[in-house]
Order: C-alpha cells, then sequence, then structure tokens
C-alpha cells in the first residue's frame, strides 16, 4: 500500500486552508488504495444502486455490478424491491443478463436450477439423475438466492454489501427525520426521467463535483443565473454525509405551463427543504444514485449537491476553499452514474394552492446551531423577484 | 408410438427450442411425457414442461409438480 495511503492524509485534508492538501494520488489511481476506500466507504455501509423506479412491476428485474459484484434487483409479487446475488447456488452461473421481467420464477440458463421471486430455490432437475429432480444431499430450502440487505427510501436502493452495518434508519436517523415532511407519495415519470452518464472516473471526483458550486458560473451559467452560487448551501455531517441545497425554488414547467403540484402541508422548514430538492432535481438525484457514502469520512445517502469548498464573502458560514491537487494521472476506474427525476404526486395539492404555495416562497438564513437541522438553518420569508434568473 | 411420430416430436421441441417458444415446449414435453416408453423417460420429458411452466409462470406447473411427486421423481415442497 502506497506511503500516502495513510490515516494522517485525510488530516492533511481537512486541515485548516492554509495548510491542507487534496487527497494523495493514490487515492484515484492505486488499485489497493482504491479498494480499501471503496470497502470501507461503500461496501461496509449503505450504498445506493438505484431506485426503484428501475423495476417498476411485480417480476421485473434489472441485472447490475457495484463493486465487482453481480446483484439483481427484482421487485417481488408482493410489490417489494428486494436484492440478491445474481448468481446460481449450483454453479455460479449469472442468472440474469439484461434487465427483464421474471414471469414465474428465474430459470438458470445452465442448469435450469429456479427460483422463486423471493430468491427460494424452487427446481433443481435432474440433479438425482435423469427425470429425477431431488436428492439426499441437496436441500433446497438451504440454497436459495443469497440476498443482499437492502433498504429503499424515497425510492432509492441501497445495500449494505458486508451485511453488518447497522439498520439503515438507525445510521441515517437524522436524514429521515429532516425529509420526514417528504414522505409522501412520489410519481416517476418512468424512462424519460431518467438518464445515465457513463464516465470513466474515480467515484470521488464526481462526489468532489457535487460538494462544491464553485464551479456552476463557469461550467452551468444557465443554472447559476437563478440558483447561484451563493444559493447554495452546505448539508453535511462528518462521517456521515454530504450534499448541498439551494436556497432558490423554481418548478420546472411544462411546453403547457404545467407543473407538478407542490408536497403538501409542509412547514415553513419543510419548504425550505422542498426548494433544495426540487430546484435541481436532476442533479440532486444524481448524486443519490451515484454515492451514497460520498467519501471516506463522509458517508451517505445525501440528496443533494454539496458545496464545501468554496470562499464566497456572501456566504453565510465561513467556507474552506479548495485545498491544492496534487496532479493526477494513471488508469481511472469506471463509475456511472444513474439519476432520476422526482415530482411529486398523488396526494398532490389542487392547482391553486400550487400558485399560493409558489408564491410563499421561502429561502433560509443559515446559523451555527439551529436545532434539529444538519448544518442548521431557519427559514426566513424571500423577497419576491429574489429568485429570478436575472440576478439582483 | 411410432418412430416417425417420435421423429416428429423430437423436430417439433428442437424447432421449440430455437424460437425460445415457451409455451410449445411446455406441451411438447407434455406430450412427449404422456407418450413416453417407459417411467424413467416420462419423468424426464415431465420435468422439462415444468421447468418450463415454472419459468413462464404457467399455471400447468402446479399440476406437472403434482405428477412428478407422485411418480417418485420429486419431493413435495
Amino acid at each position: 500500500m502506497p506511503e500516502d495511503h495513510r490515516p494522517s492524509a485525510l488530516a492533511d485534508v481537512l486541515a485548516p486552508i492554509d495548510r491542507a492538501r487534496g487527497l494523495p494520488n493514490a487515492h484515484y489511481t492505486d488499485p489497493a488504495t482504491i479498494a480499501a476506500e471503496n470497502r470501507a466507504c461503500l461496501e461496509t455501509t449503505w450504498a445506493a444502486i438505484g431506485v426503484g423506479a428501475d423495476v417498476p412491476g411485480a417480476g421485473d428485474a434489472k441485472p447490475l455490478d457495484f463493486l465487482g459484484q453481480p446483484l439483481l434487483m427484482l421487485r417481488d409479487d408482493a410489490g417489494a424491491v428486494r436484492v440478491f446475488y445474481n448468481i446460481c447456488r449450483h454453479r455460479g452461473m449469472i442468472l440474469v443478463d439484461a434487465p427483464r421481467k421474471i414471469e414465474g420464477a428465474i430459470r438458470c440458463p445452465y442448469h435450469s436450477w429456479c427460483y422463486a421471486k423471493d430468491g427460494r430455490l424452487v427446481a433443481t432437475p435432474h440433479v438425482g439423475g435423469p427425470g429425477q429432480n431431488a436428492h439426499p444431499g441437496i436441500d433446497r430450502k438451504t440454497l436459495g438466492l443469497v440476498e443482499v440487505p437492502s433498504h429503499v427510501w424515497r425510492d432509492v436502493v441501497f445495500v449494505n454489501l458486508s451485511g453488518d452495518a447497522a439498520p439503515f434508519e438507525e445510521v441515517h436517523s437524522d436524514l429521515l427525520t429532516r425529509w420526514a415532511e417528504f414522505e409522501q407519495p412520489l410519481h416517476h415519470g418512468g424512462a424519460d426521467s431518467s438518464f445515465t452518464l457513463e464516465v470513466a472516473t474515480n467515484w470521488k471526483l464526481a462526489v468532489e463535483n457535487y460538494c462544491e458550486s464553485y464551479h456552476l458560473p463557469w461550467v452551468h451559467p444557465g443554472l447559476n443565473s437563478y440558483s447561484r452560487l451563493e444559493d447554495h448551501y452546505h448539508i453535511e455531517a462528518p462521517g456521515l454525509y454530504s450534499g448541498q441545497g439551494s436556497y432558490v425554488y423554481r418548478q420546472l414547467r411544462g411546453a403547457d405551463g404545467a407543473v407538478f403540484p407542490d408536497f403538501a402541508n409542509l412547514s415553513p422548514s419543510g419548504t425550505r427543504a422542498r426548494n433544495m430538492s426540487r430546484s435541481i432535481p436532476t442533479c440532486s438525484s444524481a448524486c443519490i444514485a451515484t454515492t451514497p457514502s460520498p467519501s471516506c469520512w463522509s458517508r451517505s445517502p445525501m440528496t443533494a449537491r454539496a458545496s464545501t469548498s468554496t470562499s464566497i464573502t456572501r456566504s453565510p458560514r465561513p467556507t474552506r476553499p479548495c485545498a491544492p491537487a496534487t496532479p493526477r494521472s494513471g488508469k481511472r476506474s469506471s463509475w456511472r452514474i444513474s439519476a432520476w427525476s422526482r415530482a411529486c404526486s398523488a396526494a398532490a395539492s389542487p392547482r391553486g394552492s400550487t400558485a399560493a404555495a409558489s408564491a410563499r416562497r421561502w429561502t433560509g438564513r443559515r446559523t451555527a446551531s439551529t436545532p434539529g437541522w444538519p448544518g442548521g438553518w431557519t427559514p426566513r420569508p424571500r423577497r419576491r423577484g429574489d429568485a429570478g434568473v436575472t440576478r439582483g | 408410438v411410432t418412430d416417425t411420430a417420435r421423429g416428429a416430436l423430437d423436430a417439433a421441441l428442437i424447432a421449440a427450442h430455437a424460437r425460445g417458444d415457451r409455451a410449445g415446449l411446455i406441451a411438447l414435453y407434455a406430450e412427449a411425457a404422456d407418450t413416453a416408453g417407459d417411467t424413467r423417460a416420462r419423468a424426464f420429458y415431465l420435468t422439462h414442461a415444468y421447468v418450463f411452466a415454472l419459468e413462464a409462470g404457467d399455471p400447468r406447473a402446479a399440476a406437472l409438480k403434482a405428477r412428478l411427486v407422485a411418480e417418485g421423481a420429486d419431493r413435495a415442497d
């Protein structure tokens, strides 16, 4: 293991800005370092692998590879999303090689062992000889598919590959509390509301990108025109998660001007949270699906982009600019980003109240000690026009 | 069953495999079981009919499994 893969490397990153350093190269290029990091940050905690909308109907199955492990995300007949290792218990054959609907059972293409949608092994043809489908040494009850501990939150499917993490609700109890008001019916727009980015990079580079809004004026000038660099704030808790919110809320409009209804019955603080989750849905969702555990010291199922590295004089809280990075070279691993757009629905408020809610936009003011909200903010009314496309 | 009929059934089975025609496979293997000359061959064909029915979620799966169990070719769940 390289010399620079050592605990003090993180201390260097977290040091005051005048002494801080970027992560050493090995964290981006050295397979051993990356493997150790993946285990610590992704395998032994809760990591997002997709969304329930990927398997919308009973029997829908989607194979995927996560940390080199073949997994199968499957919606069973009861409507629950479950995750299994996508391998036959007999000879390790990949069971499902492309997304499809499982009509009755999963049949291994090699020797036709069959598994029910809940993972039970239900057929072992010819295992005792031609036409003899049982054998004293083969106990089907003990040879079902190996299930991976999973948890679905906000339709995001999280898994704990190591199987020994504390329950999701315990690890991320503060996040569940934070977003509790949004536990309302969701509607996913289907394939048209999703996109996938295939990027040849170490996953941390994607995380580091969404952890700062510093690049917005240059890379996303359109976004920055209404959700400005200084409109963004941090949502982060060391050791747990990192994310980013925006004070600005502007609904997406269809060609006919229609908008989705707002989430119903939000408190002022909930309205603030909505601003974040609704104003930049694709960016925030990409973070969900990509990196629930954004960094070694910051494990998260976070739902928003995070800003940890801008130094803005108007920022309500001192922030740290990026520490200088050392030149990086070498082959990067491939990381897949899958994003989805979110919209509220069902318990939808009527159009009239939607308009009313839009007129009551709120923004926030960060405080160092606002209780109940990691990162701390308190809502304050936004002046009309504050969030316009044209900067004030 | 004549050799000609057996040959035709074999050809139909191979063609159904090539098409990935599960419904056809279920029916043809069940037919092969019904016309098999001995217990072992019958169980072999029944097994295939059952597996494809199971995979397809075909309601015939339960009856096929029951026949296999009755013939000692499988265990009851």
